[in-house]
């Protein structure tokens, strides 16, 4: 009698367990319990939209761009609810820019951040896929508005730094290198762009501080040797100038444009 | 004015020690470019930039470098 009530009790004990574990992690979309035709309707347009985001987010995984496309424009027509519309376009930005269509890129970027006016990865990306079809001016804008929602993001900050510095804006150039820095000091090629822009406002000193901060953290890092050695140029050091050419045209890590470049000025520089 | 160019082309050569400097100074500028515009971020599945762990979306509000998915020195 004991036993029977004990295995009853173990039985009941099982099916609870298995209950509670339905209940914890139900189905992504339920079976339908309806016959009603709009309510059917519905349930395929959702379940439609999860299906596409799976097979286009794959697709892009992949490397297939293309492909990813056609998914992620049927969920845009569909018009889902946030944040799924803005993410397909989020996602279809991505396709167009590695389909070589950057002017529908840039617009997908932007029906993302019209959607969600938050959205950090499309504006981060609206502004790479600006500068790649050289519309510098919209990717400036594009980098305002990134600053401006994450002031403290290295990429906001990065990304409109080299922006600034390619309108010549030295001032922001200047302001947004130094920020990303004080957030993460050991970023080589921030010392390096503020030693650029430092260069190009003719702040010799600065600029060498920066190169030479790049170097300790990368001693392989040979643009920040060339740099380097156009400072010392202008500063009238000519022989610091043409050892640090000569060390670019020996160690050039991989970069043989630069080390082209540093032999012709090594050479060009009297020796002492 | 040729004669002004020269003049001034001579001036920079003496200043900087070495012949040719109106070509000189197109190289300094010519290694003097700021480094790459960072690549995209991936794609985003359909829980959105919200949803937990959202890559993309945690590397553009990223503080760091490295953590933000900013361009790297090339390896050797």
């Amino acid at each position: 009698m004991l036993r029977r009530a004990a295995a009853l009790a173990s039985i009941l004990l099982a099916a609870g367990t298995a209950g509670a574990a339905a209940q914890q992690y139900p189905m992504r979309t339920p079976a339908p319990k309806t016959t009603s035709l709009p309510q059917l309707r519905a349930l395929a347009r959702t379940r439609e939209i999860s299906e596409r985001f799976t097979m286009g987010v794959a697709d892009e995984q992949r490397g297939e761009y293309a492909a990813a496309i056609p998914e992620f424009e049927r969920i845009a027509a569909l018009r889902p609810p946030e944040p799924e519309y803005s993410t397909a376009q989020y996602d279809l930005g991505i396709a167009y820019a590695n389909t070589g269509r950057p002017a529908d890129a840039a617009a997908a970027f932007q029906s993302a951040i019209a959607a969600d006016p938050g959205f950090l990865a499309a504006m981060a990306n609206l502004i790479a896929v600006e500068l790649a079809a050289g519309n510098v001016n919209a990717a400036r804008a594009a980098a305002d508005k990134f600053v401006k929602a994450a002031p403290d993001s290295a990429r906001a900050l990065y990304s409109r730094g080299i922006v600034a510095l390619q309108q010549n804006d030295l001032a922001t150039a200047r302001t947004d290198f130094s920020q990303l820095l004080k957030s993460d000091p050991r970023y080589a090629l921030g010392h390096y762009d503020l030693g650029v822009t430092e260069s190009r406002a003719g702040r010799w000193n600065s600029a060498e501080r920066e190169f030479l901060l790049a170097l300790d953290l990368a001693p392989g890092y040979a643009r920040a040797r060339f740099a380097l050695g156009t400072v010392l140029l202008r500063e009238g050091r000519r022989s610091d100038a043409r050892s640090q050419f000569d060390r670019v045209v020996r160690d050039p890590n991989g970069d043989v444009a630069l080390q082209s470049l540093a032999q012709a000025m090594r050479d060009a520089i009297h020796a002492p | 004015m040729l004669l002004s160019l020269a003049a001034c082309g001579a001036f920079a050569a003496a200043c900087y020690g070495f012949a040719g400097a109106g070509s000189v100074e197109g190289m300094l500028q010519g290694g003097l470019t700021p480094s790459a515009v960072p690549g995209l971020l991936g794609p985003i599945t359909e829980g959105g930039r919200l949803a937990w762990e959202c890559k993309p979306e945690i590397a553009a509000a990223a503080r760091t470098a490295d953590q933000g998915d900013l361009p790297v020195l090339p390896a050797k």
